[in-house]
């Protein structure tokens, strides 16, 4: 049950890009449409999931026990731009469909802080292990659902008369503080 | 040299780097946090019990109870008390009476709540003349048999404090996390301390 | 390459104004828009992540030329890496409540692709000398942007600024400034009016 309120936290009520502004970047860029909104939001969720589990255990196996918990920055960044290229090579020797729909965006990922993001909050709300994997789970289901209602609402700004200076990012920014908005109604609704 | 055994070389070399510089950096800033951590929650103890002489620690499964005694006796008892608020964690500080009886003292250490509403259970700047009305009202409030909450009202017994308006929810969280951790604390300082 | 004939101090100014990082380049988006909720955050983090910019573009213009080019990126995602730490417990030990406020954001100073971006297109390919330039310029720029919108932020969200109360009692609090949505507007604004500005200049 605590699991299943894990993830709908995750997922809606602190939406990781609207409420902690996390993954910015490929929301800007990668939201015009919905169709490559979908890819990229499921390849961030993967990798979001691995990076999840991998990060735990390096964090509880080797920096607790050894007390260097200094090295908590450098080994996870390290591990999410590894966990990336690996995940790459699989895919791309797996299955050539799939690699065809997430290739350009896996690159992407290493500097996106939502994974970033994931590892530092999973230590610093000291999940066990399922719980650090369903926050995964429901911050990669959070993005992946931000990223798609705005570009579904991006493709319908195209034909909409938008001030000239507002055009391009600016307008992209009053939308997600609307979406913001909108999903601060969710606030409350479940709290762990 | 062939380039694979370059990039070993260099990647390790920087690797090495990294973690001696951060190992005497850890060296240098440890104490300080620590004696940081360690000067708050002295700060937070203190703030909670009324004067004592001097305040021994007692751990149990689930609590560490900072005990204050007074004339050679224990007479206070404070101990944090953790739980879910609106959006996230709320910590608090809580002070006691001895026997369980009646707070001394409430402060709130960590909290998320909703800004301009939830976090009027720190501090309220609409009531100019006390901010810290919310938590004031636990000072000498009866926890027995359980403190309770009324809304637009002023309070009408020992153990009844007033629910912020506008922040219900966040006012409640705050009661049931005492009235929880107090039942839980209760019997563990009763029974046996473990070392 | 056109590179080659900017003047020392055009390295500087640039960051400010024609190549900000935040409202013409769009990058470190997340700290900005995470942390300004008012203007003392901003300018913390601001600093912060200058620093980080600043020691990292010294250190790797450097070594640049000792870094194979297939382990570039994980060069310098360590030392970039390194000097987050070295910030982070730098505030948690001498600014501890600043480095409560910030909390997890100053780790992620890491992945703010403003420094990253800045390592792969200028460190890497220019002395030291105009390699701070750069990195001072574009940390600069990145201060001005967050002090401003923090200020804004605070100004209309709890009517203070720096954590002086400027706006008197007739002012009610704009709650929703200090809230996520009011980050996403504020700056939509900033873009635009910098949409504007530029276009008038422009047209001089």
């Amino acid at each position: 049950m605590k699991l299943i309120l894990l993830f709908i936290s995750a997922a809606i009520v602190n939406n990781f890009v609207l409420s902690y502004f996390l993954g910015i970047c490929p929301f800007v860029g990668v939201s015009k449409k919905v169709s490559s909104a979908v890819s990229m939001g499921m390849a961030v969720t993967f990798v979001m999931v691995i990076a999840a589990a991998v990060t735990w255990l390096i964090y509880h196996l080797i920096l607790v026990p050894f007390g260097v918990e200094i090295l908590e920055y450098v080994s996870f960044i390290l591990v999410i731009a590894s966990l990336v290229q690996l995940v790459e090579m699989f895919i791309r020797k797996v299955s050539k469909p799939l690699y065809d729909t997430l290739g350009i965006f896996l690159p992407l990922i290493t500097t996106n802080c939502a994974i970033m993001g994931l590892a530092l909050f999973s230590v610093l709300r000291e999940y066990n292990f399922i719980e650090s994997i369903f926050f995964g789970i429901g911050a990669g289901a959070g993005f992946t659902l931000a990223l798609v209602l705005m570009a579904g609402i991006r493709e319908e700004l195209e034909l909409a008369d938008v001030p000239k200076h507002f055009q391009g990012a600016a307008i992209t920014m009053i939308v997600a503080g609307s979406l913001a908005l909108a999903f601060m109604g969710f606030a409350g609704l479940i709290s762990i | 040299m062939n380039t694979s055994a370059k990039m070993i070389i260099v990647l390790t070399l920087i690797a090495i780097l990294s973690g001696a510089v951060l190992s005497s950096w850890d060296k240098v800033t440890q104490p300080r946090i620590a004696a940081f951590r360690q000067m708050e929650l002295e700060k937070a103890i203190a703030e909670v019990l009324p004067p004592n002489d001097s305040v021994t620690v007692k751990n149990t499964e689930n609590f560490t109870f900072y005990v204050g005694h007074a004339e050679d006796k224990p007479a206070f008892v404070a101990l944090q008390a953790i739980g879910s608020g609106f959006q996230g964690k709320i910590v608090m500080m809580a002070g006691l009476n001895i026997d369980f009886s009646e707070i001394t003292g409430l402060k709130i250490l960590e909290q998320v709540e909703t800004p301009g509403l939830g976090t009027k259970i720190v501090t309220d700047p609409s009531r100019k003349e006390n901010p810290t009305w919310f938590t004031d009202q636990f000072k000498s409030l009866i926890i027995q048999p359980e403190i309770t909450y009324v809304k637009n009202a002023k309070p009408s017994k020992d153990s009844e404090i007033e629910a912020i308006t506008g922040a219900t929810i966040s006012s409640v969280a705050v009661v049931n996390i005492l009235n929880d951790t107090f039942q839980k604390a209760r019997a563990e300082f009763a029974g046996k301390a473990q070392e | 390459m056109a590179k080659k004939v900017n003047s020392l101090k055009y390295e500087f100014i640039k960051g400010l104004w024609v190549e900000n990082p935040v409202l013409i380049s769009l990058l470190g988006l997340c700290p900005t828009l995470a942390v300004t909720v008012s203007a003392v955050n901003g300018l913390a983090m601001g600093l912060a992540t200058t620093f980080v910019l600043t020691s990292s573009s010294i250190i790797i213009s450097l070594i640049r030329k000792f870094i194979p080019h297939q382990v570039r990126i994980a060069s310098y995602i360590v030392i970039i890496a390194t000097f987050v730490t070295v910030a982070d417990r730098f505030l948690a030990a001498w600014f501890p409540p600043i480095s409560k406020e910030l909390g997890p954001y100053i780790p992620l100073i890491v992945v703010n692709c403003l420094i990253l971006g800045r390592q792969e297109a200028f460190s890497s390919k220019n002395n030291s000398g105009r390699a701070i330039l750069d990195a001072l310029g574009m940390g600069s720029g990145f201060i001005l942007v967050l002090v401003a919108l923090g200020g804004v932020r605070e100004i209309l969200g709890s009517g203070a600024f720096f954590g002086f109360t400027i706006l008197g009692d007739w002012f009610n609090p704009w709650m929703v400034m200090i809230l996520p949505p009011g980050a996403f507007l504020t700056l939509g604004f900033f873009v635009a009016g910098v949409n504007w500005l530029n276009e008038r200049r422009a047209a001089q």
